[in-house]
């Protein structure tokens, strides 16, 4: 009988067991023993939590103008466990870009964006423009004052592009306006493009990386080693590491609840607009330029990102131990932690 | 390598029981340092640790959800024994009753149906019911037992006076010109009259009398008119403006509260406010406004800097001003009666007087407005009211009064000659509402709905009608054509005054 099931089923679906164990014990290189190299699985992990807490926040969030904030009322103050699952969504989602950011730092100063994984690196700059709209859509799902303004602001940002601003703007809004029609394409980009459109590049960027394989380090005092199997080791770090966040975003749920601010009201504009903290230098230089300046800045800065494998060949073609790249980071995140650092700064002495 | 590491360290325990403690503190330590590689075995010991005080975690997390109060759904409701019997039967008798009282502060509180209609045998309205003497009202007497403060208040204001309409002007209108009420031989009403019954006392408060079996009478109640001369003696509804059973503090912080009676043609309070930037500011910013009302302090400037509403100013506490009931304790001007008075002047209210009301309303203002924005719109009102007095007020008031005093009308009932209906529309409904319009920053009230017409009303029919009375009774000689003279004599000098010589062509 038991022989009969398996057959059943082997002849029905084809993949063995073998081949599960097999892709279990894929090697793992042997630095990401080190604990601050084991990092690499925290976004996808935050990912998959974001994703369980906002279909269970979708049970109760309603996409409509009148009743959006209310409904978001409703899940923080009413629905059982409704301010935790919120505070996690939040909480993660925060981790989540923090981890991304990480993680496109240290791929960009551990020069792993070269030959052959200048795609890969491409893919994943596009991951990480995926994951902080996916913020900003979802930040403005809640219909308060502040992620209203917010919208505004962004809309306003979007009709500034150069040529096609007045169409992608209002195709953003829905019209000329904020409104139903802003919230409605928020809410899809937020709940299903969105998501469908990471979970399609996170399965590239992994693919890339089964197919090319991780970048290898060594490091003083390693021991002579090329690799270890997945399971169960690193398996086991990841547990560890998915613990550890659950731990303190649950303490920080319980100790920074999520908050909401009051309902969006077109007719009042708040004294500061705030946007989330990941987007303090953006707003920074809207502050300092305009709104066509600060588009073609920030569009020329992703582009520079997003393309930065091919200048960096171009300048290790001139001279191949150019650490020039190296330079150029730093000077780069210097300068995005000043801008966030200023915004956040100004933000706190206004109030 | 997991293996040797776990021989290693069973060696050292046996020589040193300490050993295997500080070698494991030790390689959580180098773990963290990144300096060695964590063991398999190391890596369970942290999964099984972290996975505790994970658990520990959510357990706080759920002691957090046990503890919460939910916002929206009914709040811990708390129904004390002496109450749990009337809940039984009012939760299919009169749900809806129930469902408000399980949203009041009072469910929370503990305070039930029988904490406040509780009655003592031998009151005027106390009965017998399924045990308990149950007084159907719920007067101010009742409310202060909790609430002394903001009954002893309302107690002070002009509110709890209004029922003394009852012998007013107005009274007249709705029993004997626009209503009937029947009296027995002894001249005591058997019937109110609907009218009166229906509008004046929803508003103004009726007389609640019972009837001879102990029923509250129908003429008199249901009725929750803010003056309402209660069985017990008292005066006043709280539930006029705390609707009764939820007595909602947002509720009665609303401007459609007061809206109810300050409103149409005689005093159309809500709609000057709609009209005034106030107004506009509220509701541009009402779903806030009504978040902020709910929390007990709610001082302007403070909690809230959008719209204030009739209760912000007339009663609401600031940083440094307590909330008070008495509504009319910030009102300097009485904008009421014919002439406007300073409101100290009259009812023999001497204190406080209506330069400490104005200065308590002045730091409501300065909340929100500049010291020069307050004193000079304090200027601009009381230039409106001296206009209104001495230009309509004053002299049709005494017109009025000296062809009624001199018998030139009839002086024995009101309202039989059309210049007694001319002269109540001059004061009573457009200069009110030019007078309130002016107060409460209703420019198109203090305009069109206000002096305008009150101008139209003197100029083209309060005037002629008294040029064609004193013709009528210069006619009839004697005492009545001296007085008719009189008359003339003083029209002619107030039209020929500056204010008014405009209307001779001078």
């Amino acid at each position: 009988m038991n022989n009969n099931i398996k057959k059943w089923f082997a002849e029905r679906i084809p993949f063995t067991f073998e081949s599960f164990k097999a892709f279990g014990s894929e090697p793992v290189p042997h630095h990401l023993k080190h604990w601050w190299w084991a990092l690499g699985g925290t976004p996808a992990y935050l990912f998959v939590i974001q994703m369980i807490t906002g279909v269970l926040l979708l049970f109760y969030y309603i996409p409509a103008e009148d009743a959006a904030y209310n409904s978001v009322k409703n899940i923080t103050e009413n629905i059982s466990y409704g301010w935790y699952i919120r505070s996690m969504h939040y909480w993660s989602a925060n981790f989540m870009i923090m981890a991304v950011i990480l993680h496109v730092f240290r791929v960009f100063f551990t020069g792993s964006y070269r030959k052959p994984r200048e795609i890969n690196w491409m893919v994943g700059t596009v991951i990480l423009a995926v994951t902080l709209l996916l913020g900003f859509t979802g930040y403005s799902l809640i219909y308060e004052q502040l992620s209203y303004w917010g919208i505004t602001v962004v809309t306003q940002l979007l009709d500034a592009i150069p040529l096609i601003g007045q169409f992608v703007g209002d195709f953003f809004r829905g019209g000329k306006t904020i409104g139903q029609g802003t919230l409605s394409r928020v809410f899809i980009f937020h709940v299903a493009i969105l998501p469908g459109l990471l979970i399609v590049l996170l399965t590239i960027h992994i693919a890339y990386m089964h197919t090319q394989g991780i970048t290898k380090f060594k490091f003083a005092g390693d021991k002579d080693k090329k690799s270890f199997p997945f399971v169960p080791d690193h398996l086991i770090t990841e547990i560890i590491i998915a613990l550890i966040l659950m731990f303190l975003m649950t303490c920080l749920a319980i100790i920074f609840p999520v908050h909401l601010g009051s309902e969006a009201n077109p007719q009042i504009t708040p004294d500061h607009i705030k946007p989330e903290w990941y987007f303090y230098f953006a707003f920074r230089i809207l502050k300092l330029t305009s709104d066509t300046g600060a588009v073609l800045i920030m569009g020329f800065g992703y582009m520079l990102l997003m393309f930065w494998p091919l200048i960096d060949s171009g300048f290790r073609q001139k001279k191949p131990e150019s650490e020039r790249s190296i330079l150029i980071g730093i000077f780069m995140v210097l300068t995005l932690v000043f801008l966030t650092l200023w915004e956040a700064l100004e933000l706190l002495f206004s109030h | 390598m997991a293996a040797q590491t776990k021989k290693g360290d069973s060696k050292k325990s046996k020589e040193n029981p300490k050993g295997k403690f500080s070698n494991f503190i030790s390689e959580i330590i180098n773990t963290f340092k990144g300096d060695t590689e964590v063991s398999l075995n190391m890596k369970k010991v942290i999964v099984a640790t972290l996975s505790v005080v994970f658990f520990i975690a959510l357990l706080m997390v759920a002691w957090i959800e046990g503890g919460r109060k939910r916002v929206l759904e009914f709040p811990d409701i708390n129904v004390t024994s002496e109450n749990e019997g009337c809940m039984n039967c009012h939760q299919v008798d009169t749900p809806g009753v129930v469902r408000q009282w399980k949203e009041s502060a009072h469910a929370g509180e503990g305070v039930g149906c029988y904490n406040c209609h509780r009655a003592e045998e031998g009151e005027p309205d106390a009965f017998d019911h399924n045990g308990k003497w149950i007084a159907t009202i719920v007067s101010p007497k009742d409310c202060a037992t909790c609430h002394k403060t903001a009954a002893d208040q309302f107690a002070a204001s002009h509110h709890a006076k209004a029922g003394q309409i009852l012998g007013s002007l107005d009274n007249v209108l709705a029993e004997v010109v626009e209503g009937h009420v029947i009296r027995d031989a002894n001249g005591n009403k058997t019937k109110e009259s609907a009218a009166a019954v229906s509008g004046c006392m929803q508003c103004h408060g009726s007389e609640v009398k019972l009837l001879e079996n102990g029923k509250l009478d129908p003429a008199t109640w249901p009725n929750t008119g803010i003056g309402r001369i209660n069985p017990d003696g008292s005066k006043g509804a709280c539930s006029s403006c705390h609707m009764r059973h939820k007595f909602s503090i947002a509720q009665a912080r609303q401007p459609e509260s007061c809206g109810k009676c300050h409103m149409g043609p005689d005093h159309p309070h809500i709609e000057i406010y709609m009209e005034s930037k106030h107004g506009i500011a509220f509701v541009s910013d009402r779903p806030n406004m009504v978040e902020q009302m709910k929390k007990k302090q709610w001082w302007p400037g403070t909690d809230f800097e959008a719209g204030p509403t009739c209760s912000t100013c007339h009663m609401g506490a600031t940083s440094d001003l307590e909330a008070t009931h008495d509504v009319g304790a910030r009102i300097s001007w009485n904008l009421r009666p014919p002439v406007s008075e300073k409101i100290d002047t009259y009812e023999g209210r001497e204190k406080p007087t209506w330069q400490e009301r104005r200065k308590e309303m002045q730091s409501v203002c300065r909340k929100c407005h500049s010291d020069q924005w307050v004193g000079n719109w304090y200027i601009q009102f009381d230039d409106f009211i001296g206009l209104y007095n001495d230009k309509f007020g004053k002299p049709a008031t005494k017109l009025y009064k000296f062809i009624r005093e001199k018998g030139l009308i009839t002086s024995v009932v009101t309202f039989d000659d059309k210049i007694e209906f001319t002269y109540f529309y001059l004061w009573h409904h457009e200069g009110r509402r030019a007078r309130h319009g002016a107060s409460m920053m209703g420019p198109d009230y203090a305009q069109w709905h206000g002096m305008y017409e009150v101008a139209e009303r003197f100029y083209q029919e309060f005037v002629p009608e008294l040029r064609e009375i004193i013709e009528k009774n210069k006619r009839k000689g004697g005492t009545k054509r001296a007085s008719a003279l009189e008359a003339e004599r003083m029209l002619n000098q107030i039209l020929n005054s500056p204010m008014h010589k405009w209307f001779l062509g001078k």
